[in-house]
């Protein structure tokens, strides 16, 4: 006999009320799933965020009002449901999850995590917390109008990090420096330009003219204007930027001057680079000293000046951005942020100069905002559809029912079978994962005489490897421990090369990640041809480039899942993303990546090489 | 209280362009500016009729009107997140609307307690938009049939336990835009890059393109015939949640009231009949829908509201700012499968 209480079977509505959930991420999934899970009849719930409420939340985060700006997102989470359901248990942290405060005991103590994350580093970790702890995993995530949701079981469904996601898109330096011909490679040129600069120095975030382009075949005769050309206010190459700027006292004439003149008649010297390509034209401050501006009407953000306009916003945010460094003193270092108006203004500025330099039509604030800060257009109904199906996949586990469970895919059109929602089949985990294969392996591909430990951790085992707190050891017979995760330890050992610890071809590491409960042994492939700008390759993976110019939209099958991929900002990394264009697929449903990129990215949806397989349609296999 | 609107201002505000700014750079400033035009009016608020009205709210309409003559009961305080869970015996509309306003100051949130059925036709020509949930099939008709003679957009929604759907009448003769990715033909000059020689697809340059569609009354959509032998051929391509819309519809008019789980027994007995005179009277076999549904069909599930709710409110979004192409006509979700279909039901 039939008994419910709502909607729902007695049995599973009282379950319900016993059980403890972990929701990870209070912002536009985040905050829809709260208030689901809290009608639906959860009593306990957890929920953690680490970022505090923007204005720019508040179209979508309906629990958070103006008056919240700058609160911590769970917290208000929290109180705002309670306004609604005064009976449920709700604990709020407002914390990271990668805190290791957060152990596999600590997940142990739900019955379902669901993720409300925007982006990879932190999927990534709770992927492996759940696989330690063998807790069902709900993932999910959003772009504009499209979302995807889908259910991780260890041992019965793939794990987050089965199927090889695309990592952020890379630009060579010498596009960046010498070639642009994109207004993204302008806004990429801005940022490196403003760390250089006002922030932390990267070697890979060069700005002047690259004389090691390999497009560029030098001949003596060239050598002689490049050298009067590199003359001026000191060689290019051997003071760094910074001390440059600063000895001029950051004045925004002389940094003009030097940037869209000097730097770039120096790169007319080149003259092999601009054989098949129109030539740059440089600019000169005193020409366009008080030229005409049109003037301006609506919304100042979407216009776009002319070029006195920004060569204003240059000077002005120059100076701001100047009096910023200097109230924080002798060796202060500015971070950006698309939401600093100065650090926005210069990005705009600078990056529209070089456009126009490089025959580009200039873009507004609000495009270069788009792309310089990797904004991921998002709504309320988007988000509200994705939760809605979190809970009902939730409810499935809750009952028993986990095979019953589905990934959904929800498209902006109907495709060609009418659905706007698709549900597809979970599939099986891969059996060389690497991170949910019994003992998993990996293959990389570097030069142990130039890649220093640093880079190790760093880079690989944190950045790609997605590990928290490695502990590596080399199985060289001695047990050699190479880096430790206690802090301090090993760190003499950073700026070594690998080969100075007897790694070479076909040495084998050994790392262990103990809050993840995560071993993975990795091989060591030693090579001299890496390509320029690539410190390693993961054997069995396309190589990390830009992919080649799009032709044709309708074979969009990823949607972006997040936009922050690690702990910095994404200044630090070298990779911008192109917006998402969103057009309607009207094919079958589509596998979704995710593809995490730092803060607010719009990853690149076009998959590079191999499209990955169509998920299948579950109608094809069920009988009806 | 709404904070000041620039009255016919085309240019957006400061303060809109940094609250909506994650929406603008989705649909455009243009849609913002069509959106924050727009008169709604929002018919029940149960489950479903709180996720449209937080929906719309958030987008940023010019005025949603909340019209319900329903009291607040403890089970309303579970089924929706507007009404707090003081309110009971109040009107539930009323109950509704302090935190319904607070979702957005920037819009006009307005309360009233009538009855739908008692509305004088002209109430409804104020709206650029009128959307029913809770209502009998009846008065759906009839708004619909009144509402398009007056251009003014219908749609309509239902939520039955793991079941939900969707309809919506744009007009006879609905005009969009639609944006796609432009073209760029090879030029000497070419304005975006040295390098633009040859015609490739940018995906940062789009164009807006405009199309029209149809849409046929409610009346029409539910009055099918299905006696044909070509249409009984369609039926293997039909989503039997359109037979399943009806009996509930029937179930509504019949009784007053929707499946109630503490009479589920009873009420399990009436759907089954209901189900069989409703597919004779279609002259289909009763083994089409079969009574799987009828226990998942009670009260209003929290994450089906959501999901139609999302839906619906996109809709509703679309059609006021003529941006995308609009479902039509139906949109069925089945929360047990996570199906969520496109039809199209009415004459050809």
């Amino acid at each position: 006999m039939v008994h419910l209480v709502g909607s729902l079977r007695k049995e599973l509505a009282d379950s319900l009320s016993t059980c403890s959930v972990l929701v990870v991420g209070a912002g536009g999934i985040g905050c829809e799933l709260l208030k689901n899970l809290v009608l639906t009849g959860f009593k306990n719930i957890e929920v953690i965020d680490l970022d505090t409420i923007d204005v720019s939340n508040l179209n979508r985060q309906f629990l958070f009002q103006k008056k919240h700006v700058g609160k911590s997102k769970a917290q208000v989470a929290k109180e705002s449901a309670l306004q609604f359901c005064p009976s449920a248990n709700i604990t709020a942290y407002h914390d990271s999850i990668m805190n290791p405060d957060y152990n596999v005991e600590y997940f142990r103590k739900f019955i379902l995590v669901m993720n409300a994350l925007d982006n990879r580093a932190a999927r990534n970790h709770v992927n492996r917390m759940c696989l330690a702890a063998d807790i069902p995993l709900i993932e999910s995530g959003t772009a504009g109008y499209l979302g995807q949701v889908t259910v991780i079981k260890k041992g019965m469904t793939e794990c987050y990090e089965c199927q090889p996601k695309p990592t952020q898109k890379t630009f060579p330096g010498c596009t960046i420096r010498n070639t642009p011909s994109e207004p993204i490679h302008c806004i990429v040129w801005a940022k490196y330009l403003f760390n250089q600069l006002f922030g932390e120095e990267d070697a890979d975030q060069e700005v002047s003219p690259d004389t090691a382009d390999p497009e560029l075949a030098w001949n003596p005769e060239d050598t002689a204007a490049r050298a009067t050309a590199s003359e001026k206010d000191g060689d290019i190459k051997r003071i760094s930027t910074k001390e440059w700027a600063r000895s001029t006292g950051y004045d925004p004439v002389k940094l003009f001057n030097k940037l869209f003149k000097d730097d770039i008649m120096y790169l007319l010297t080149m003259d092999k680079l601009w054989k098949k390509r129109k030539a740059p034209t440089p600019l000169d401050w005193q020409h366009l000293e008080n030229s005409e501006d049109s003037p301006v009407s609506g919304l100042k953000d979407q216009q776009v000046l002319g070029l006195w306009g920004y060569c204003q916003l240059f000077q002005h945010s120059v100076e701001t951005l100047r009096s910023q460094i200097q109230e924080k003193g002798e060796s202060a270092e500015l971070v950006w942020d698309k939401d600093d108006p100065p650090a926005m203004d210069f990005v705009t500025a600078a990056a529209n100069l070089r456009m126009h330099i490089f025959s580009m039509n200039m873009k507004s604030r609000f495009d270069v905002k788009s792309m310089a800060g990797n904004i991921i257009p998002a709504i309320a109904t988007t988000n509200a559809v994705i939760a809605g199906l979190i809970v009902l996949e939730g409810l499935k586990i809750l009952s028993g029912e986990i095979e019953s469970c589905r990934s959904i895919f929800l498209n902006k059109c109907p495709n060609l079978r009418k659905k706007l929602l698709v549900p597809c089949i979970l599939d099986p985990p891969s059996a060389n994962c690497y991170v949910c294969a019994s003992k998993p392996e990996v293959t990389v591909k570097l030069n142990v005489h130039k890649t220093v430990v640093l880079t190790l951790q760093d880079r690989i085992l944190k950045e790609r490897f997605g590990m928290v707190a490695p502990d590596v050891q080399i199985e060289d017979g001695k047990g050699t421990i190479l880096i430790s995760s206690e802090e301090g330890e090993t760190e003499a050992n950073n700026n070594k090369f690998l080969s100075d610890f007897g790694i070479r071809n076909g040495s084998r590491l050994q790392v262990d990640d103990f809050l993840q409960d995560y071993t993975l042994l990795v091989n060591v492939l030693h090579t001299e041809e890496l390509e320029r700008d690539v410190e390693f390759e993961v054997v069995g993976e396309a190589p990390d480039k830009a992919p080649p110019p799009q032709s044709k939209p309708e074979e969009v099958n990823s949607i972006t899942n997040g936009n922050k991929d690690s702990s910095q900002p994404s200044t630090s990394s070298k990779a911008l993303n192109v917006p998402l264009a969103h057009v309607c697929i009207p094919t079958m449903s589509r596998k979704v990546i995710s593809s995490g990129v730092t803060h607010e990215a719009a990853a690149h949806i076009y998959s590079r090489g191999t499209p990955l397989r169509e998920a299948q349609d579950v109608d094809t296999l069920l009988v009806e | 209280m709404i904070d000041t609107i620039e009255k016919e201002d085309p240019v957006i505000s400061e303060e809109e362009a940094a609250q909506y700014d994650r929406q603008i750079r989705l649909w455009g400033l243009d849609a913002q500016k069509r959106l924050r035009g727009s008169r709604v009016l929002l018919a029940g608020l149960g489950g479903l009729g709180a996720e449209v009205a937080k929906n719309l709210i958030l987008a940023g309409v010019k005025k949603l009107t909340l019209l319900d003559h329903e009291k607040v009961t403890e089970d309303s305080c579970r089924a929706q997140f507007l009404v707090p869970v003081t309110a009971q015996g109040q009107n539930r509309a009323q109950a509704s609307l302090e935190r319904a306003q607070n979702l957005n100051p920037m819009v006009e949130v307005q309360a009233d307690t009538d009855k739908v059925e008692d509305k004088p036709d002209d109430f409804f020509l104020q709206f650029d938009a009128v959307c029913l949930t809770g209502c009998s099939k009846d008065l759906m008709v009839r708004v619909d049939q009144l509402c398009s003679q007056h251009n003014i957009k219908v749609f309509c929604g239902d939520i039955h336990g793991y079941y939900g759907y969707m309809f919506s009448n744009l007009g006879k003769e609905y005009s969009y835009v639609e944006e796609k990715p432009k073209v760029v033909k090879a030029a000497p000059d070419s304005s975006d890059g040295p390098e633009a020689k040859k015609a490739k697809v940018d995906p940062n340059e789009t164009t807006m393109v405009k199309k029209t569609a149809s849409f046929c009354s409610l009346k029409e959509a539910l009055e099918v015939d299905w006696t044909s032998e070509k249409t009984k051929a369609g039926l293997k391509k039909t989503p039997l949640d359109y037979f399943m819309l009806h009996v509930l519809l029937k179930f509504r008019t019949d009784k007053g009231r929707d499946p109630d789980p503490l009479a589920f027994p009873e009420d399990s007995l009436v759907l089954k009949q209901i189900r069989d005179d409703v597919l004779e009277a279609k002259t289909l076999s009763s083994d089409l829908l079969s009574d799987d549904f009828i226990s998942y069909c009670f009260s209003e599930m929290s994450p089906v509201c959501a999901v139609v709710g999302g839906v619906l409110g996109q809709e509703v979004v679309k059609a006021l700012s003529q941006r995308d192409a609009p479902h039509r006509n139906f949109f069925f979700f089945d929360g047990r499968k996570g199906n969520g279909v496109v039809d199209y039901f009415g004459p050809n």
